[in-house]
């Protein structure tokens, strides 16, 4: 028997939070006499800022270590996992890591009765209207918490390692025990706090697992691409046809790799206030994704499709509050907004406030070095001509 | 043989709302959050428009640019070979001019852009560059920079900063500072070993606005074999938030640890003066970065230093590190 573990992360951002989890997973369940072994995806590698990632342990308590391996040692993804942890929930809207692969449901890989474990602050119905139905019922777990952003080389030590330990316990204890997660982070950690965080978090989980059933959950949006065959690639093998030259004014004017679109990397996105925007083109010349498309009035409308959430924009904006970052899970399309303004602009005004909220963070320089919240001041809704020179 | 082609004559863009708006590079690239290369992509390609093709060395924007069997290039590209940014260049551009010589082609001008990354073009790829600078085609090198081997998760190369952290390099118990190589001043180097090459410039993409767009527009307007150097803040590598990489490449400029210049015939233009418009002190840019983090007072010093000798004794200042004062040896 194996026990397959995966942890979805953030490139890069959670690259040592993932490995630490799988490695941890090997270390208790070989204490717990059981042959177990971790790898990394091998076509993450190299990774990317906020690329949708795996990390997966391999657990099993009968097979020798030759057997497990070449069980799982040489396939670069499993087909079937027990347990899915997804360390930001931003990911519950689809993940794709690479071109010809499409934007795959989060609990793609989940298999009957296994469980998908998300840490989030949102409850389960958040999560569901996301994620996509599947055939048979799983479980659906969530761990309170923020998603952990750290660096290549910055490991962030908030307890989310720890915590994620003890869910894992919590959601299967035939992968590894509780007792053995605290006995490890005893061993090793030498802080009862961590053993204890391990604890409440395996607590806390075994009050918050659901069991979905086949009809919870949305119909899958995006089309899944069919890899062509060896003989089906283009002659040589590798010619990649180019994208076809196309621009015009307006909304997807611009013709764009259809093959693989980027957008699943982000854990927030921009939203635009039109009505503060004064045209000076700079979030549109500073977009290293190309996201942005000029309007026939001078505006720049954003193809969320292809958008990474990288801030950018939102830091090069002169206009106060003209460009604010929201997180990802408050939206459930990737409509123009730009067409949403042309359509009714006092209604999108309304609806951009509603998203922005009042609540702001603003990133340290460093990454891993936390967030900073402050709440905004609010600008005037209806705002034309002299009014937007004093928003600047 | 100089070529006898019609050139393609661009304007120099004045102000920001002039910039081309069809995109050459476009979306759907694997690049990390906040690249600044993929804007040299996207910025030479908007510049040089659709009569264009494009050779990569490989580096992050190979691999990045061609997620398995998808590319976001709508001029043609082609991918080659570590260190053979250079040669590939010169074949490509032999290679259409030998079609238009035998009339397989339409004679037109057709731009020919290289670009390889610092460990490609800086330092596996230099003899190559160099051979390149040479012949008579017309080319243009662009060397991309982001301070490391940034597609293998960052190794030193011979244009990271002093003190940096990389995987080669890592900051330890005895040893704080690994990274103990000043950086390659390699556009002069070019500029001053090459003759045949008339236009050396470097460059950052997003500071000043249009300044780099432009410089690619010059390098392809006087022709011959040009070179351009941009330094691109990663936000993977120097480990700082994605949001902040047009501010880090500004503050890189304005503290004076990249100079930003253009030199024609000979002739050297500071495209940011220091000199007229001040220097900011080094360490507001380096705090910003977590690759300097181990650093202390003593290093920020030493670097400080350094860029002030740059500046203040350096017969060119910023480029060459040849200092005044200098007798034959045979006094």
């Amino acid at each position: 028997m194996i026990k397959r573990v995966e942890v979805q992360y953030r490139g890069v951002f959670q690259k040592t939070l993932g490995k630490y989890i799988g490695g941890d997973i090997v270390q208790i369940a070989s204490r717990m006499g059981k042959v177990a072994f971790s790898n990394g995806r091998y076509s993450d590698a190299p990774e990317r800022n906020g690329i949708p990632c795996k990390y997966f342990a391999f657990v099993s308590p009968d097979l020798s270590e030759a057997e497990l391996e070449a069980e799982c040692g040489s396939s670069y993804n499993a087909d079937n996992v027990d347990v899915s942890v997804v360390v930001d929930d931003a990911m519950a809207q689809g993940v794709e890591p690479w071109g010809w692969h499409g934007i795959r449901p989060v609990n793609e890989k989940v298999g009957h009765k296994a469980c998908l474990l998300v840490v989030t602050r949102r409850n389960h119905e958040h999560l569901l209207r996301f994620t996509a139905k599947k055939p048979q019922p799983y479980r659906l777990a969530t761990l309170e918490g923020d998603a952990s952003m750290a660096g290549l080389w910055v490991f962030k030590d908030d307890l989310t390692r720890e915590r994620c330990l003890g869910a894992v316990a919590a959601v299967d204890p035939g992968i590894i025990s509780i007792e053995a997660v605290e006995e490890y982070l005893l061993d090793t950690g030498k802080d009862a706090d961590r053993a204890r965080a391990a604890r409440d978090a395996y607590e806390a989980t075994l009050r918050r697992i659901k069991v979905v059933n086949p009809d919870q959950g949305i119909d899958w949006p995006h089309e899944i691409p069919v890899l062509p065959k060896w003989h089906e690639f283009e002659e040589g093998g590798v010619a990649i046809p180019a994208v076809k030259r196309g621009f015009k004014l307006g909304p997807r004017g611009q013709n764009r790799n259809d093959g693989f679109k980027h957008g699943t990397s982000k854990t927030e996105r921009p939203v635009v206030r039109f009505d503060l925007c004064i045209k000076c083109t700079l979030c549109w010349a500073d977009c290293p994704d190309e996201c942005f498309d000029p309007t026939d009035d001078g505006l720049y409308d954003i193809n969320y499709e292809v958008c990474t959430g990288c801030h950018k924009c939102a830091d090069v904006c002169p206009v106060k509050e003209c460009i604010v970052m929201v997180p990802e899970l408050q939206f459930e399309d990737e409509k123009s907004p730009w067409e949403q303004h042309k359509k009714d602009p006092a209604g999108y005004i309304q609806w951009a406030e509603d998203k922005k909220g009042s609540t702001r963070i603003r990133y340290r320089h460093v990454t891993g070095e936390g967030v900073e919240k402050y709440k905004a001041t609010p600008v005037p809704r209806n705002m034309d001509g002299p009014g937007q020179k004093e928003a600047l | 043989m100089a070529t006898t082609l019609p050139m393609i004559d661009y304007e120099k863009i004045k102000k920001v709302h002039d910039a081309p708006l069809e995109e050459f590079y476009t979306s759907g690239h694997r690049t990390c959050q906040g690249c600044e290369s993929a804007l040299v992509m996207r910025d030479f390609a908007k510049a040089s428009g659709p009569r264009t093709i494009a050779t990569g060395a490989t580096g992050c924007m190979y691999v990045a640019n061609t997620s398995y069997q998808t590319t976001p290039w709508v001029i043609p590209w082609m991918h080659t070979q570590l260190g053979a940014g250079g040669a590939s260049a010169v074949g490509m551009a032999a290679g259409i001019r030998a079609l238009m010589r035998k009339g397989k082609i339409a004679k037109e001008k057709i731009n020919i852009i290289n670009f390889s990354g610092d460990l490609g073009g800086a330092d596996m790829g230099l003899s190559g560059i160099s051979a390149a600078l040479q012949t008579d085609y017309d080319l243009l090198i662009i060397l991309y920079d982001n301070e490391s081997a940034a597609n293998t998760d960052i190794q030193a190369t011979g244009l990271s900063t002093y003190g940096a952290v990389t995987t080669f390099t890592p900051s330890g118990k005895k040893r704080r500072i690994m990274q103990r190589r000043w950086k390659k001043n390699v556009a002069p180097m070019l500029a001053i070993g090459h003759p045949t090459c008339r236009y050396v410039a470097t460059a950052s993409a997003t500071f000043p606005a249009l300044d780099f767009m432009n410089k690619t527009r010059k390098a392809l307007n006087v022709g011959g074999p040009t070179f351009i150097h941009t330094f691109d803040p990663c936000p993977k590598g120097w480990d700082f938030h994605p949001g902040y990489s047009r501010e880090l490449g500004e503050l890189g400029i304005k503290c004076g640890i990249f100079p930003l210049y253009e030199i024609l015939d000979g002739k050297v233009t500071y495209t940011y003066d220091p000199h007229k418009k001040g220097r900011i002190p080094v360490r507001d840019y380096l705090v910003k970065q977590g690759r300097f983090a181990h650093l202390i007072d003593e290093d920020f010093d030493y670097i400080q230093g350094m860029v002030d000798t740059m500046w203040e004794e350096w017969e060119l200042p910023g480029i060459a590190p040849i200092k005044s004062g200098l007798e034959m040896a045979s006094r």
